[in-house]
């Protein structure tokens, strides 16, 4: 929580795995396998706080990477020093992971585009920043994305980029697709299949934009990748779809309004990673590499 | 009967009946109009008339008062008016007003007993907005004691939808209110979509609120059957291409027209559903598929 207070434009799930590098220095523990349980309990309390997938995989990746070394150490406090180390390493490239995005994805911004995004996505914002800085001439075309109205924040920060920018309703997506020429919005997760889960919207936005034929791009860091293979909006589990707040106090879960949804990889043209540009069906082979 | 006079008995015959169409509203005052008319020539009374419409679209700025006037404008003048004295002529005109105005009070019973069959029992209906038309089907379909249960949008920005919940509540069916945002996340659990329509246009589309067209989309990726409820004097001889053909005055407020400069910052409070996405359409006049709308104009029409 501090560590997120202090830079308010990292990931949550950076933040996180700041938190988690910062918890295992402090650890205490006398066993490998007790340091990866606590660990892994470590992850899901944070989960509990801020439920974004992009935190639960974040703090997955972050374990996986740490221990993915040669521990025959007998000694338990130099075992740690190497997985501190890693730890440290992973930091560093998952806070490249952003500049290597954008710099991906802004040539894929012609001058004189209309661009549609929907909500806040800070990976958005750094690759519209990109292409500005690039002196491309473009506008944008945010939606509100209730309940939260996101969008506004969104609208807020490319007026200080001097981009002309028009908040739309989320109703008025169908209305305003034929007058854009592509569509780009972040993820806070990528699943197995490909597909992404976002704020609620986007799916009816890949669904419009399927209909218009226009691009649909997703922009996301790789420590989103999870391990997910929802089939159906109902299959992502609860814990993903309602704020942490709500879930605790709520006990009726079908009154309150689901804060994501899941957008399958049919829908997608390119997914802009640190890992590349990849199609949906690449994920699944980038995800193995990274699982492993 | 000037034009305010003209506005202000408007306003009064919607205050009298919420749940009347505002375009039922529009002929009624369109029928005094014609009453209190002292004008000389039939040609005289057409052109009052008309422009009396288009000052009644100034202030209500939806399809369906733009529509109804003119097919009432039509169907009063639809008949043999040779006779020698104008009072006897305006006499026959307004006994076919009444006659007209009978009959598209008859037009939403109609519908909803055409529409009501669709439903059948355990039905998950998904509707858009608040609409009086799809209210008085599900009233039907509820009276035929079906079980059914519905989602209703939001449909920002004027949040209508919780209108259509409250009165859905009413009628004890369980509904539930939905962001206009998760239409594409709520269309695996439902089976049918019914929606109502402010105006039908020529090609068989329609101009209804907000969300409406991302509505349809969706339910065709879904493949789920897309309902369209209208009475018949929402037909409008409009032929829109895409969501910029549809005239700015429907599109915004009346209030909004008038008062602001830049319509480019504003939320547009319509869009246009293409026939390829309308299943059927039920008016007063049958159960109609798209294409078969068009058809029923020309006769309206002629």
């Amino acid at each position: 929580d501090d560590n997120q207070m202090k830079d308010p434009d990292m990931a949550s799930a950076v933040a996180a795995i700041r938190t988690l590098l910062e918890f295992l220095k402090r650890d205490k523990g006398e066993t490998i396998l007790g340091l990866r349980e606590s660990l892994t309990s470590a992850t899901d309390c944070l989960t509990g706080v801020d439920s974004s997938v992009a935190v639960s995989s974040g703090g997955e990746l972050f374990l996986r990477f740490i221990s993915l070394t040669s521990l025959e150490h007998q000694d338990l406090s130099r075992c740690k020093k190497v997985m501190e180390e890693r730890g440290e390493l992973f930091l560093e490239k998952i806070s490249m992971s952003r500049a290597k995005v954008a710099k991906l994805c802004h040539t894929f911004i012609k001058d004189g585009a209309k661009i549609l995004t929907h909500s806040y996505s800070r990976v958005v914002l750094r690759v519209l920043e990109k292409a500005a800085a690039e002196k491309k001439r473009f506008s944008v075309y945010v939606t509100e994305s209730q309940p939260d109205a996101a969008g506004r924040q969104m609208a807020e920060a490319l007026r200080k980029l001097n981009v002309p920018v028009t908040v739309v309703l989320d109703a008025a997506v169908g209305y305003v697709l034929e007058k854009v020429d592509l569509v780009i919005v972040g993820a806070e997760g990528v699943v197995e299949s490909g597909g992404i889960i976002n704020k609620i919207g986007t799916y009816q936005m890949a669904v419009c934009s399927k209909a218009h034929n226009k691009p649909f791009y997703v922009v996301a860091e790789s420590f989103k990748f999870v391990r997910l293979y929802p089939l159906n909006q109902q299959d992502v589990p609860d814990k993903f779809k309602y704020k942490a707040d709500t879930l605790k106090t709520v006990q009726n879960l079908s009154e309150e309004h689901p804060m994501i949804d899941y957008t399958p990889p049919s829908l997608i043209t390119l997914l802009f990673t640190d890992l590349g540009v990849l199609t949906p069906s690449a994920v699944s082979d980038e995800l193995i590499k990274l699982y492993l």
